[in-house]
């Protein structure tokens, strides 16, 4: 069955791929993230990152367990999606369905006209990251770079 | 001579307890077993004893079904009424006379028998055994969902009552050969339920004063249980009460109350009702002649296919329609209707009554026990697979001991043996995160005990101790989880990837998925959506919402509090072409 056309390397930057982020609460990551990616992204909106990501966790946590979270949102001026790997320096509280705090989080932005691609893609990292080796070699990882080619390269073994 | 007789009650008691694993293994009912000891130790079996004392076996058996219904009562969670009280009732009632009705109609037209006969043997065969149902389905692992499970389980300890009373009924009417004024036949239905709840309910609640007053040693608070039942039983039944609804009451009412040492009274009750069902199927096997069943046995296969295949399910699609239930639910409880030992000792009451055909009617009962084990018995656990009405439960600890004093609260002593796939790396002690209220109070490793404090990691092979209450124990099974491996009801699969507030609304749903629902209104919450799709939710309960599968995570009385989100389900097929 032929799957998602949507590899992580097509979704994922170098330069949203950021290692041992300081954060002190859930809404300080989010900001994080929401500034960098519209800094990447220059037709995207910051505050709209902001506020469709808060607006999505208050519907319910997206943090998976095991200290993952997959926070994610629809965009309206987003044409393609958008993804930002991060590990944090410190876990942090993000409510998520076992109570441990998180470190390791992939963002998911989609467009407006989200498709049940984009649903199988959601589904399909949520996959990914159920793998106990990779999550504990990303956490591992001491810079941006490294963090980078480890997940891009997880997808072509996977494959 | 009673030294022989000893000897001999041992070792049938013995040969089926050791022989008991077989039956998980082979998925047969262990009452079969029990039954088949019997039958070979009986007069044309192996041991050819001569045994026709159908008094001796009626006493046995009242006795013994009074010690399981009231091990039955004193599992029963109050908390299991919210879903399974009202369609369990349903078809403890209505659903008992459907199911005797229609098979005791087949009877009469099958076998030429009088109809008052042909009726009897209905009401006979007409009660359910879930104690049977629930055993096979522990023994593989099988968890149903919680309507499934209470339903079945209130219903089995409700429905001997009405058995009984429509035996009786028929029975005297049987005797007198004549038809039985309407009205006294009322009365008496009115008179055996009604003294039977307010017998059961005042008598478990005296009983339970009495025994949170009395100093006793612990050894006698179990069997003080066990004796108050027997007076509740036995005073009911000589007021012309139906003392099995009674001592069910009672056993419900103990169970659901904080009587002192109850875990020691249901640890031993355990034991009682397993004793009773024993005693109760060497008995009946023993006292039925195989030789004799072989003559009645395709009629009895006739009457067991007509009730299993006919009269159960209308019975329960005619009584379950009104609340809420998946037509699959619908399917599996029609088909659990399995025989167990009430059957049998109802066909007592004729033999001790001395009606005519009364040995037929005791051979078929016979005839139909057996094939409702066999048939339902070795099916029940794939069917349940099949109709996928399982749920999947966190891991259990290895040890519990309610510390049960005064000031313990409900705090427990857990302990959690490590072991399986997320236990295959060792977990340093740093990252174990307790969830609140949880103290660990010590982690044993190779026969020594050490604070948490002292050891470096976690690793497969410690046993862990834990204070925590009861209610932590979903969280605790997470941060212990000891499952070998993934199994396909594996949470996240089962649940889906992301978990969402059941006051998150429909229109949220939409708002963050992209996808169109027309089925509810936008404003509505997805606990409601639940409400409206099943009455009462429990865990398990599912709602499809365009390409996503809404799951429920987490129920609080009738509101769903979480929500798992299944993205990954396998889209509908005309969706796929349109992708």
């Amino acid at each position: 069955m032929p799957t998602s056309t949507l590899s992580i390397e097509s979704i994922l930057a170098p330069e949203l791929t950021l290692c041992g982020v300081p954060g002190t609460s859930k809404k300080r990551i989010l900001e994080t993230i929401a500034e960098r990616v519209a800094r990447f992204y220059p037709e995207l909106d910051e505050n709209q990152i902001f506020n469709n990501l808060v607006a999505r966790e208050r519907l319910g946590s997206t943090g998976i367990g095991q200290g993952i979270a997959i926070p994610h949102c629809r965009l309206e001026d987003c044409k393609r999606v958008v993804g930002a790997l991060l590990t944090l320096s410190e876990p942090i509280n993000f409510d998520a369905i076992d109570n441990e705090p998180v470190d390791l989080l992939f963002v998911l932005l989609v467009p407006q006209n989200a498709t049940s691609e984009h649903l199988e893609l959601l589904s399909q990292l949520a996959e990914k990251f159920n793998d106990r080796s990779l999550c504990k070699k990303l956490r591992q990882c001491d810079d941006s770079d490294d963090l980078y080619n480890l997940i891009v390269s997880s997808e072509q073994e996977s494959q | 001579m009673a030294t022989d007789l000893l000897l001999f009650i041992g070792l049938l008691f013995s040969l089926s307890i050791l022989l008991s694993p077989l039956s998980s293994r082979i998925g047969m009912p262990i009452l079969l077993l029990f039954l088949g000891i019997g039958m070979l130790a009986g007069e044309d079996g192996l041991g050819g004893l001569q045994f026709d004392d159908f008094e001796t076996a009626f006493l046995v058996g009242n006795l013994a079904l009074a010690l399981i219904l009231l091990d039955g009562g004193l599992r029963t969670r109050a908390a299991s009424f919210r879903v399974g009280l009202r369609p369990a009732l349903g078809l403890a009632t209505i659903g008992v006379l459907l199911t005797a009705g229609v098979t005791g109609l087949a009877a009469y037209w099958l076998f030429e028998l009088p109809l008052t006969i042909a009726l009897l043997m209905g009401a006979i065969v007409s009660s359910t055994d879930a104690a049977a149902v629930f055993s096979l389905l522990q023994g593989r692992g099988l968890h149903l969902n919680d309507r499934v499970s209470a339903t079945l389980e209130i219903e089995s300890g409700s429905n001997d009552p009405m058995a009984i009373f429509l035996t009786l009924v028929l029975l005297s009417l049987a005797m007198n050969a004549g038809d039985g004024p309407v009205l006294e036949t009322l009365m008496l239905f009115v008179q055996q339920f009604g003294l039977g709840v307010v017998g059961g309910w005042i008598g478990g609640r005296v009983l339970a004063a009495i025994i949170n007053r009395v100093q006793l040693v612990p050894a006698f608070y179990p069997l003080l249980v066990a004796a108050g039942g027997l007076v509740v039983f036995g005073g009911i039944n000589a007021l012309g009460g139906s003392g099995f609804l009674a001592i069910y009451l009672a056993g419900v009412i103990l169970g659901n109350r904080r009587i002192r040492m109850l875990p020691a009274v249901l640890q031993m009750h355990d034991g009682l009702a397993w004793l009773a069902q024993m005693a109760l199927f060497l008995i009946l096997g023993l006292l039925a002649t195989p030789t004799e069943l072989a003559g009645v046995f395709l009629p009895g296969l006739a009457i067991a296919a007509i009730l299993i295949l006919v009269a159960r399910p209308v019975a329960v699609l005619l009584t379950l329609w009104p609340f809420g239930f998946h037509f699959r639910e619908q399917v599996f409880i029609g088909w659990v209707g399995l025989r167990g030992a009430v059957p049998i000792v109802l066909a007592l009451f004729p033999v001790m009554a001395g009606v005519e055909h009364a040995h037929l009617l005791f051979n078929i009962a016979f005839c139909v026990v057996l094939v409702s084990l066999v048939v339902q018995g070795t099916t029940l656990a794939p069917l349940a697979h099949r109709l996928k009405l399982e749920v999947p439960i966190g891991p259990e600890p290895r040890r519990r001991l309610p510390l049960d004093l005064p000031t313990t609260g409900d705090h427990e002593l857990m302990v959690f043996e490590l072991r399986g796939e997320r236990w295959a790396e060792p977990l340093p002690v740093a990252e174990l995160k307790l969830p609140p209220g949880v103290i660990c109070s010590g982690v044993f490793r190779e026969g020594e005990l050490a604070r948490v404090e002292e050891i470096a990691e976690l690793r497969a092979g410690d046993l862990v101790a834990v204070m925590a209450s009861p209610a932590m124990l979903e969280d605790l099974s997470k941060v212990f989880d000891t499952r070998p491996r993934k199994s396909p009801l594996e949470d996240r699969q089962f649940f889906g990837e992301f978990v969402l507030n059941g006051d998150a609304t429909v229109g949220d749903v939409e708002l963050f998925y992209g996808i169109d629902i027309s089925r509810y209104e936008p404003d509505k919450s997805l606990s409601a959506c639940f409400r409206k799709e099943h009455g009462h939710p429990v865990v398990g309960d599912k709602l499809r919402m365009g390409p996503i599968k809404l799951v429920a995570k987490s129920v609080d009385g009738d509101e769903v509090t979480r929500v798992g989100l299944n993205l990954h389900s396998p889209p509908h097929p005309r969706n796929k072409e349109s992708a």
